[in-house]
């Protein structure tokens, strides 16, 4: 009745997936039809009547291991052909095998699951529990420079593709038991490694239930971009602003874990999360650390300043020329008047159609290859804007604020953020047009609002300039303090150890 | 979802103009005026109002600057008369100098300056300057083709730098004669000759919103020495066997009001002028230097009496000695205030000047 039930849900879910007892032929049915799944019969030392049948799928497995560990052993250990019948398996499991697991599996469906991360299975003719030893292959992307994140003072280390090189990478920084490393797997399909990464001394227990438990809800087909984790982790659907921090480099990720955040790594995904995911994460850097912290802070400042600038000032202008032109300097005023003579269409329609073709323009140079993507750009952006200058089609001032607005949102350190930025910069040039200050004000208080509503993992999203957690601050998040007076972890986190340092 | 539907109606609502929503007007088409002039006309008033010079496209070569004039019965009729004799939409907003003519300012101030206050374009913050023995519409006109704002900027910037007269906002002198019931106000005159310009002509003295006369020469340096200003001159001085020119440099004004009772007695004013001595034939000695300090002492004496009587003669107290006088001393002040225009004009003043040279 229950099996009914769930058979009649749209998307049923069935665990184990391969519900059948542990047999070579069940295993055989299962991959029927995969041109990589190889079988190989051995004889044991030779012994016609000791025979082990071994499994894998090929390209999975490396080679040069299952020969030399797996089948040389097999094929010339004379103790296997000479040890009594019963106790030829564990002989096998614990230690006439070379490989570091041997893992005895008395399920299909751990089988075929071993066998898709890269393990070869040893089949003993009557017995019903089969030995899986992983052999996975190497084949990986080197570690790189993180290109996003650019790094000129600090480690050049970025996350790769592989969950194992990139959990490596972080043990290898923080040598601390107390970092727990707990795996889930995701997708029906894709079987995708997610792990959830934390310091169990710092990070706050809560948040590491919410993260495991809303992990075990997905159910999905397969975790193939970031957005899949993101969006099922965290309540995106209603904002465009990320609630979840990312981050290409290795020692960003544990400086998020040693400021009591959890960390989330997944297979296939050259990307490592932080949660929960409050606004000043987005504005922070991986090199600010590394400056001096009076350069850091006066970074951090410029980059605030340049979220308002990319947000407010295409509708400010509207808002000004528009509708409250003596707001305006009187010098500044002449040439903008000056300036707009000639041009045919009003001020609005200049501001939204430059604003929509830079982002056409910004859209079309990523979706080409570079070189071509960069002539795009620049004979968007320059000969096209200088034509349309000249031709009295728009008016240098829409130019310069449009293109100041655009050239300001790239000092966001992060991508989803000035994503968020731009699509609201959208809806206040709109406002704007339609009632000036009062419509721009109108959207302001509307995007305060809607960020004071959001929330990542229980944390407020603006919980670094309020006071909804009722925690102290660890620190202004506006300005870098010298590190040696940044003593305290910031308090919306709910980190078990507040403080820091000595 | 109800919220957001609410939300989503009342921004509809506000936005169709339901509201009080300002109106879009395009910056092409608006004649941006920068100076506004303002006359007693018989029929009411008659305003002269100029752009600067304005730039015609990007590359074009400059326009001349756009003057229009109105007379009607008040000052907003006058703007609406000015507003369809423009092709373009003429705008206030950046009206930043006022030019009153002496008829007007011998009628009254205060409806110009109420209307400045009240009107949403315009405001206090504009220079207010007064066109002796002439009228605004001249002042105005003798800009010619380039506009008589640049004449009027530079006017108002030197007077920041103190290098002219002091130059004063609207506001000030609104807010002088709502607190001490009497401003100063810069006087400026016509040149005779066709492309003459504007020139400083002291300072008018406005008591209650009329105005009671013109501070020149002397008296009107006299009375940037009672403000607390170094005058914008410089002064040649004869000694035995070497010619000094010397400029005042910083003046340091403060004044003190004797009371007794309900009854001021003293007027202390204490005045400390600091000489720089800017070019000289031969080194200067001891003995010149105490010759320069005994002249000045007097010259600067002569002014600071005659800005005072003159002051005293009309019982304009417009730089404000009682107010700052009477710090020291508010509950009397409360007392006196009412009558201290009559108290100003018949106190003897106690003037207490110090004169120090550097060389």
């Amino acid at each position: 009745m229950a099996q009914k039930k769930q058979a009649e849900q749209p998307h049923p879910r069935q665990e184990p997936r391969f519900d059948r007892p542990l047999s070579l032929e069940n295993l055989k049915e299962i991959f029927t039809g995969c041109v990589d799944f190889m079988e190989r019969t051995v004889y044991l030392n030779g012994d016609r009547q000791r025979t082990v049948t071994v499994c894998y799928l090929l390209g999975l497995t490396r080679n040069e291991r299952l020969s030399d560990y797996i089948l040389r052993p097999l094929a010339q250990d004379r103790s296997l052909s000479q040890a009594p019948e019963g106790e030829l398996f564990s002989l096998l499991q614990y230690g006439a095998l070379y490989n570091l697991a041997a893992i005895r599996r008395d399920k299909l469906d751990d089988v075929v699951n071993d066998l898709l991360l890269g393990s070869c299975a040893l089949f003993f003719p009557g017995r019903m529990d089969v030995l899986t030893l992983p052999v996975p292959t190497e084949e990986k992307r080197g570690v790189g420079e993180p290109e996003n994140e650019p790094a000129l003072k600090g480690s050049r280390e970025s996350f790769v593709e592989s969950i194992r090189t990139n959990t490596a990478m972080i043990r290898r920084k923080l040598k601390a038991p107390q970092l727990k490393i707990k795996e889930h797997i995701v997708g029906r399909q894709s079987r995708t490694q997610v792990d959830v990464l934390y310091l169990e001394d710092m990070a706050d227990p809560e948040t590491v239930k919410q993260v495991e438990e809303k992990l075990g809800e997905m159910d999905i087909d397969g975790l193939e971009a970031a957005g899949n984790l993101e969006e099922y982790l965290a309540d995106t659907a209603r904002s465009p602003f990320p609630l979840m921090a990312y981050t290409q480099r290795p020692d960003r990720l544990c400086q998020g874990l040693l400021e009591g955040r959890v960390a989330l790594l997944a297979d296939g995904i050259p990307l490592g999360w932080m949660v929960p995911g409050t606004i000043d994460q987005f504005f922070k850097t991986g090199q600010d650390r590394a400056y001096h912290w009076m350069v850091a802070s006066a970074l951090s400042l410029v980059r605030y300043f340049c979220a308002l600038i990319t947000v407010l000032l295409p509708g400010l202008y509207i808002a000004l020329v528009t509708f409250h032109p003596e707001a305006i300097p009187p010098k500044l005023a002449l040439s903008i008047v000056a300036a707009k003579q000639e041009v045919p269409f009003s001020t609005i329609f200049e501001v939204l159609t430059m604003l929509l073709a830079f982002e056409v323009i910004q859209e079309a140079g990523l979706r080409l290859p570079s070189p071509i993507g960069a002539t795009v750009s620049i004979l968007g952006g320059l000969v096209v804007g200088n034509a349309a200058v000249e031709a009295h089609i728009v008016s240098p001032a829409v130019l310069i604020a449009v293109a100041i607005a655009g050239v300001a949102g790239y000092t966001q350190p992060s991508q989803d953020f000035g994503n968020a930025l731009r699509l609201w910069r959208f809806l206040l040039a709109i406002l704007s047009s339609l009632g000036g200050l009062f419509g721009l004000s109108l959207g302001c208080a509307g995007l305060i609002y809607h960020l004071a509503r959001l929330e990542s993992f229980g944390v407020p999203y603006l919980a670094p300039f309020t006071t909804g957690t009722k925690m102290p601050r660890g620190h202004p998040s506006l300005l870098r303090l010298p590190l040696p007076r940044m003593k305290w972890r910031d308090g919306a986190v709910n980190s078990k150890n507040r403080r820091n340092q000595r | 979802m109800r919220t957001a539907l609410a939300l989503v109606l009342a921004l509809c609502l506000l936005l169709s103009g339901c509201s009080g929503l300002p109106t879009a007007r395009e910056m092409g088409d608006m004649a941006l005026m920068r100076t506004m002039g303002v006359d007693q006309a018989p029929d009411g008033v008659e305003m002269t109002v100029s752009t600067g010079p304005r730039a015609k496209g990007l590359q074009a070569e400059g326009e001349k600057a756009l003057v229009l004039s109105a007379q009607a019965d008040s000052l907003s009729a006058a703007c609406l008369t000015i507003q369809g004799h423009s092709d373009s939409y003429v705008f206030y907003g950046y009206v930043d100098q006022l030019l009153v003519g002496e008829a007007l300012a011998q009628e009254g101030i205060k409806p110009v300056l109420d209307y400045f206050a009240r009107d949403e374009e315009l405001g206090l913050g504009a220079q207010l300057w007064l066109v002796r023995n002439g009228t605004a519409r001249q002042a105005v006109e003798s800009g010619g083709e380039a506009g008589v704002d640049g004449r009027l900027s530079t006017l108002q910037l030197d007077g920041k730098l103190g290098e002219a007269s002091i130059s004063r906002t609207a506001g000030e002198i609104y807010s002088d004669l709502m607190e001490q019931g009497a401003a100063f106000v810069p006087a400026l005159a016509v040149g005779e000759l066709e492309d003459a310009s504007l020139t400083e002509s002291g300072y008018g003295v406005w008591k209650g919103t009329r105005l009671v006369g013109y501070l020149e020469g002397e008296a009107a340096r006299g009375l940037e020495l009672l403000v607390g200003r170094a005058p914008a001159e410089v002064l040649t001085l004869e000694l035995e066997e070497n010619r000094v020119s010397v400029r005042v440099s910083m003046v340091n004004t403060t004044v003190n009001l004797g009371v007794q009772g309900k009854t001021p007695t003293k007027l202390r004013i204490t005045c400390r002028a600091d000489l720089a001595v800017t070019e000289y034939d031969q080194e200067l000695s001891r003995a010149q230097q105490d010759a320069i300090s005994r002249q000045m002492e007097e010259k600067l004496m002569d002014r600071l009496e005659g800005a005072l009587t003159a002051l005293q003669q009309w019982e304009a107290d417009c730089v404000g000695l009682g107010l700052r006088g009477a710090a020291l001393h508010p509950r009397a002040w409360s007392e006196i205030q009412e009558q201290w225009p009559v108290w100003f004009g018949e106190l003897e003043p106690d003037i207490n000047l110090q004169v120090v040279v550097h060389e």
